[in-house]
């Protein structure tokens, strides 16, 4: 991961130059000012000559490498902005600067015609596209292995966009941590290991408290402890909390929780199905059937991490769902927290029934104010909408709205599934409250939803089904090809927006 | 159908009165007993037979907030009649008085659409439907005046039921136009179109997709003059009588659903009589492709190159997906021949769309948010609800294809949203015309009775684009300066 340091503008020796360029009116390359203009200097005129060449306007998504122009960098990268950029092109530019620049060790980019914040922004999409997972390669060529170490940021105003950039900073090591779980291997992730790792953000000023099976039972976590019985595994709830909201006089250490927020996490840590066990073809991408967790540790990090001023809880279920002869089986009955029955008809939907006594149990213990849940929960939503939306489903308009803007802005795109009375009905059980599953693959993303919804009371909640955006079988704009840490930036920037003091 | 006739006091004779209650209202007092006793609150769907003080069936209209909760309430009145050797059996009293015309003429609507049958192929034993349903209304007058709006909507609905519960041995391409040629006796204008000018026009999906068939594949051209002067908007409906799913032949679990893969074409025939019923003065045309999608040495083939209508070449891989082919063709001509107001298509066009919206919504996908936003309005006035979907960046990329303009699908595999694929393909059609795409499948048949109808054949769509014509064509183009959104 590249160091980022934002400094005055000043031609550099040697290393890489980059050039974010806003697309100019008309069919002319942008006009070359500042450092920009400088480094053209220098070369003797040799890098707007190259943009002329290659036809480069500046527009979204545009670049053009020029090598050794003269006059220090060993090479120019002159990335597109588009017309009156703003975050995003901003973001996407920086990320699309990482790949091009791997095999350097040092980058300047010449940001000191831009906003200080875009400035930000730049850095905040280069560092968010340089993330790798590579801790189990140990045989990697060192020409493959990314050389990148010092990204600098020329800005007119340093102090200013090194502001902008900490809170930035803060969400992008938790996408990083949201990223990086979703990655690990089953057998390294099991559930107490990823408790074990959670704990470790106490060091950011959260709260953390594991609670183990014996505990569970205590609770009455049928449904959770169904799905854990048929692994070797414990199964551990996580409950991470943040206190950031001002507190008045009284200020100091453990006040009274206000109504948090809260989020909620489906944490499986392999999911084979069960007895309902799945198809071989593609099983492996089971591990990632934490991502939930992964994207509310990743938030509560986040939140600490920029010390936001409101208070919440995070609280993940974690889990693995194996066969075996001490397994829950189709027809099982569980009774879960909430006091309602569920006859269990397919053990692979088992997301839910660990949702259940989480979310049942959160609502009992702090009545937040608002709870919103990520699940990998259905296949069948990737059927709906692919990979570019995750379903949204919620009980209040207003959360739902708040969810859609955000999202749209840091490019973790919702789209509103509907609810209702007649999907509802699907779930009708002739001995228990209600079954795990509906009666077919029809509407199966609604249907789980209405399940969850039986365990919601009088909370504003929404619900992410995050199994088409978790993980990507593409590079996007901000992260290369693999775990997304799809979640983290939409509900910090959901926080930030609306519900801090 | 049954006769429909209003009047302020109940017949003579020992019909049971039926009389809708809301819930939360107390039903009429010399039933309150009787009710309490049953435990009869009004909910949607509830029935209760008494016999005495006097004959009469209250039936629940649930919130009794809207039309569609009378028309529920009056399904759910002709679903509870007692059947059998009295003679009420076979006429229906609704109580409508101190309700509005057009409750009532909900309710009636309700009740016709409840009782619908498809008997046509039954020798023996038949059930036979309501001979009569009678209104009692504080206004006779203004109640029939409303149902006879009303009842041009439920005659389309009916036409487009029976069209889909044909099997296709009964309904192939060419039997299928000429139910449709039939419409001319309500003065529309209906032109079909062989393979000679398919050819000549370049309708290269319908040909393809009709071409191993015995029953040539068809155009079907419905034309509703209205009273103004203006470009038409333009129906389309997929029309394929029959889907085996060619060379890439479906499991044989369920094919026998596949006769009623002409749902869209049905609601657009449906929707057309309703609008000749009722004089609408909307200008309005139906472009209706028609195929039976068998297997067979001349069929085409995963892999063939096909040139549809415009030119745009299109690779297939998988020949089941033949829908979106034949509409594909059916929107580019129409779009280039009429210039329409708007285009909506119908079409029984995904499995996928099932997956997402089970059996309760249509898949509502287009390009234009006023357009969509109107076509949801006018389904949720209907009970005939859709949910919109989107067609993404990323939809259209899995589209490209390595050796021609477009691919018709992306490769089989798990978890393809096929459903916005395919308006993914077809928006590359509609151009720039104002579109809209249902995608009806799930919806097309009931898989269970409910207040609205029996078990099967929905004719979902052709109340729904009655009301949306109704809304929002009738006038000329009022919406022709406005900017157009983008969806």
């Amino acid at each position: 991961m590249p160091d980022i340091a934002f400094v005055k503008p000043s031609l550099p020796r040697s290393g890489a130059l980059v050039l974010p360029l806003p697309e100019a009116e008309g069919d002319a390359p942008p006009a070359l000012t500042g450092l920009a203009a400088e480094a053209d200097r220098a070369a003797e005129g040799a890098i707007g000559r190259a943009l002329e060449a290659a036809k480069f306007r500046g527009r979204k998504g545009q670049s053009v490498t020029v090598w050794a122009p003269g006059g220090g960098p060993s090479k120019v990268l002159a990335i597109g902005l588009g017309k009156e950029p703003g975050a995003e092109a901003a973001e996407a530019a920086g990320g699309a600067m990482a790949p091009a620049l791997a095999s350097e060790r040092n980058a300047l980019v010449a940001a000191d015609g831009l906003a200080p914040a875009l400035g930000a922004s730049i850095a905040l999409g280069a560092l968010l596209r340089s993330w790798r997972f590579d801790r189990y390669r140990t045989r990697e060529k060192e020409e493959d292995k990314p050389k990148l170490e010092r990204i600098e940021i020329a800005v007119a105003d340093a102090a200013a966009a090194k502001a902008a950039f900490a809170p930035m900073r803060a969400v992008a090591d938790g996408v990083f941590l949201a990223r990086e779980l979703v990655s690990e291997p089953p057998n390294v992730l099991t559930p107490a290991e990823l408790a074990e790792r959670l704990k470790g953000l106490e060091r950011l000023g959260l709260e953390v408290e594991v609670v183990g099976p014996k505990e569970m039972k205590r609770l009455g976590f049928g449904a959770f402890l169904g799905v854990a019985s048929g692994s070797a595994l414990e199964p551990r709830m996580v409950v991470m909390t943040w206190r950031g909201a001002a507190k008045g006089k009284r200020g100091q250490g453990q006040a009274a929780l206000q109504k948090p927020l809260a989020f909620i996490g489906k944490g499986v840590t392999f999911d084979t199905g069960g007895i309902s066990i799945k198809p071989a073809g593609g099983m492996e991408d089971m591990k990632w059937d934490m991502a939930g967790a992964g994207a509310v540790a990743g938030l509560m990090a986040a939140l600490a991490g920029r010390r936001a001023k409101v208070d919440a809880v995070g609280l993940v279920g974690l889990v693995e769902n194996m066969p075996s002869g001490t397994a829950m089986r189709p027809g099982d009955v569980v009774k879960t927290h909430s006091g309602q029955t569920v006859e269990v008809i397919n053990t692979d939907a088992e997301g839910r029934l660990v949702l259940a006594d989480v979310m049942s149990y959160c609502q009992e213990r702090f009545a937040p104010r608002l709870m919103v849940d990520l699940a990998t929960l259905t296949g069948a939503i990737i059927v709906s909408l692919g990979h570019e939306h995750a379903g949204l489903f919620s009980n209040d308009e207003e959360l739902a709205q708040r969810l859609m803007a955000a999202g749209k802005a840091v490019g973790e795109a919702c789209w509103r599934m509907p609810l209702g009375e007649a999907y509802d009905k699907g779930l009708r059980s002739e001995i228990a409250d209600m079954r795990n599953v509906g009666g077919g693959r029809a509407g199966g993303s609604i249907v789980a939803a209405q399940f969850i919804q039986r365990f919601v009371r009088d909370t504003a909640w929404a619900h992410l089904d995050i199994a088409g955006t978790a993980w990507s079988s593409k590079d996007t704009a901000t992260a290369a090809k693999g775990a997304t840490g799809w979640g983290v930036r939409l509900l910090d920037r959901l926080v930030a927006e609306h519900y801090e003091a | 159908m049954p006769k429909v006739a209003f009047r302020r006091a109940p017949p003579d004779g020992p019909h049971p009165v039926a009389v809708p209650v809301a819930e939360g209202t107390p039903p009429p007092s010399r039933f309150a007993a009787a009710a309490q006793a049953a435990r009869f609150t009004g909910r949607a769907g509830q029935a209760l037979l008494l016999h005495a003080p006097l004959p009469a069936l209250l039936v629940g209209a649930g919130a009794g907030a809207s039309p569609a909760d009378w028309m529920r309430a009056g399904g759910t009145a002709a679903a509870h009649l007692p059947k059998g050797e009295s003679e009420g059996a076979a006429h229906l009293v609704l109580d409508a008085r101190g309700r509005s015309a057009a409750e009532a003429a909900a309710m009636a609507a309700g009740a016709l659409l409840r009782d619908w049958r498809f008997t046509r192929h039954r020798t023996r034993d038949v059930q036979p439907g309501l001979a009569q349903v009678t209104l009692l209304a504080d206004d006779p007058a203004a109640a029939r005046a409303a149902w006879e709006r009303e009842a041009a909507a439920v005659q389309g609905c009916l036409l487009a039921r029976d069209l889909v519960s044909e099997p296709a041995n009964h309904l192939s391409t060419r039997h299928f136009a000429a139910r449709l040629e039939a419409l001319a006796a309500h003065g529309i204008a209906v032109d079909i179109w062989g393979r000679r000018r398919l050819e000549r026009a370049g309708l290269g999906g319908l040909l393809a997709v009709g071409r191993a068939a015995e029953g040539p594949p068809r155009l079907a051209i419905l034309r509703w003059r209205g009273t103004f002067d203006a470009p038409p908007v333009v129906l389309v409906g997929k029309g394929v009588v029959f889907d085996t799913g060619g060379i890439s032949i479906k499991g044989a679990k369920g094919m026998h659903a596949m006769r009623a893969d002409m749902a869209g074409a049905a609601a657009c025939a449906g929707a057309m009589l309703a609008l000749a019923l009722r004089r609408s003065p909307a200008p309005v045309t139906a472009v209706l492709p028609l195929a039976e999608n068998a297997t067979g040495a001349d069929a085409y083939r995963p892999g063939d190159v096909l040139t549809l209508f415009g030119g745009r070449t299109v690779e297939i891989l998988d020949t089941d997906a033949e829908g979106r082919l034949i509409l594909a063709d059916a929107l580019g001509f129409a779009a280039a021949t009429y210039r329409p107001r708007a285009m909506i298509d119908l079409a029984t066009l995904t499995g996928a769309i099932v997956t997402a919206l089970g059996h309760h919504r249509a898949g509502l996908f287009g390009n234009d948010a006023a357009l969509m936003a109107a076509a949801a309005a006018a389904g949720e006035g209907v009970a005939e609800p859709l949910w919109p979907m989107p067609i993404g960046e990323r939809h259209r990329e899995d589209l490209r294809s390595d050796i021609a303009d477009i691919r018709q699908c992306a490769p089989a595999g798990r978890g393809i949203p096929d459903a916005c694929h395919a308006a993914a393909f077809l928006s590359a059609f509609a151009g720039d015309v104002p579109w809209a795409h249902l995608d009806i499948a799930g919806v097309e048949e009931r898989r269970a009775a409910d207040a609205l109808g029996p078990k099967g054949a929905s004719g979902f769509g052709v109340r729904l684009l009655d009301a949306l014509i109704a809304a929002r064509f009738e006038e000329p183009d009022h919406h022709a300066d406005a900017p157009r959104p983008s969806a």
